[in-house]
């Protein structure tokens, strides 16, 4: 989960879409999807803007998100006072110019574009708005296939780019169990090792794991004298790496 | 967000670049108040460039045609606001929310100036 805690000014407005705009992206979500989601999430933070606090004396609000089980989850969080969706008009969409009210048309959006919307209020947790966007199936199947990934190269300052660019589109097209073969690695730096944490960090980050396969020793000791065998899923081999994938289920 | 308008000899021209947003809307709104204060209640919104709205610029544009179409010269004619080039993300949002069918809509600016 990654979060964001904003003065609800119209200044947190362009912050919270780029936020958002990336943490969709990077859960896989396809451009249309990011959209409504970028949309649903303005709407979310202009209530909060215009109707959570005192204009003279905003609060602050929190806007989080996960990603797992092929859903992309946002929350918008605020200690302002208490926001009942019952109250809001629900828009007749279909009246005619001269009867049409503009009231209700924000949280209107949220239900229409987002999977799921959920509103809860309690004094100590303020308001608590939960939207949901489903991933594709599709990407389900993909997320559920143990990806392997061979490294034929040492991995340094200077090959580290490579190998994350590598995972990453893996990740991208929608990879969230992946083997990294160390077979044919013979040498780790510090820089190899900082590149493995992000891609490890990113992968759980969005509800995956990676596993590391088939270490030579040398490139073990690197990972023992630094104190990160406890930190990564190191395997003697590839096989034994995927059967742990498929043991977690 | 930025807006371009252009003064044609019965019609102004308002070109809406970017977002429209809680923060932008207000500047929307503004410059349609001012050319409804000169005197003048046939707008167009040319929306080629527009990449986004919510909900407050939505309002904008609601309140804006109901406002220009209470003005009439006569029983026959009168104001409007009418909305040229419609995005494919912007249509969503229209139709979404019932805008599509609040407002003429044109295929290209010089039609929808050529309507009044």
């Amino acid at each position: 989960m990654e979060s964001i805690t904003l003065t609800a000014d119209l200044d947190a407005l362009a912050k919270t879409s780029a936020f958002i705009t990336a943490a969709a992206e990077r859960c896989g979500l396809d451009e249309r999807a990011t959209w409504q989601v970028q949309l649903a999430v303005d709407e979310a933070v202009t209530n909060v803007i215009q109707h959570a606090y005192d204009p003279d004396q905003p609060g602050d609000f929190t806007l989080s998100w996960q990603c797992h089980d092929q859903r992309f989850i946002v929350t918008v969080r605020d200690h302002g006072r208490q926001f009942d969706p019952s109250t809001v008009p629900v828009p007749d969409i279909t009246s005619p110019l001269e009867e049409r009210q503009v009231g209700g048309l924000g949280i209107y959006l949220i239900t229409r574009l987002m999977d799921e919307v959920h509103f809860e209020f309690s004094p100590q947790g303020g308001n608590l708005l939960t939207m949901v966007k489903y991933l594709p199936s599709d990407q389900a199947e993909e997320a559920n296939e143990v990806v392997v990934i061979p490294i034929n190269d040492r991995i340094d300052a200077l090959t580290a780019p490579r190998l994350s660019k590598t995972v990453n589109e893996q990740i991208s097209q929608g990879a969230r169990q992946i083997v990294l073969d160390f077979s044919n690695v013979p040498f780790l730096s510090s820089s190899g090792l900082r590149a493995l944490l992000l891609i490890r960090k990113e992968l759980m980050t969005l509800g995956g794991e990676l596993r590391l396969a088939a270490l030579q020793p040398q490139v073990h000791e690197v990972f023992t004298i630094t104190g990160f065998t406890q930190v990564f899923n190191i395997h003697p081999s590839v096989t034994e790496a995927r059967a742990a994938f498929s043991q977690r289920r | 967000m930025e807006l371009t308008h252009r003064r044609l000899n019965r019609v102004d021209l308002i070109e809406v670049i970017g977002r429209v947003d809680a923060a932008s809307a207000p500047q929307l709104k503004q410059l349609i108040e001012s050319i409804f204060a000169d005197g003048r209640y046939r707008i167009v919104l040319d929306l080629s460039k527009l990449e986004y709205i919510s909900s407050p610029g939505l309002r904008v544009l609601i309140e804006a045609r109901k406002k220009a179409r209470d003005w009439k010269i006569t029983d026959l004619e009168g104001g409007d606001v009418r909305i040229a080039n419609l995005p494919p993300r912007i249509k969503e949002v229209f139709d979404l929310t019932g805008f599509s069918s609040l407002f003429e809509i044109y295929g290209d600016t010089v039609e929808a100036v050529g309507s009044f």
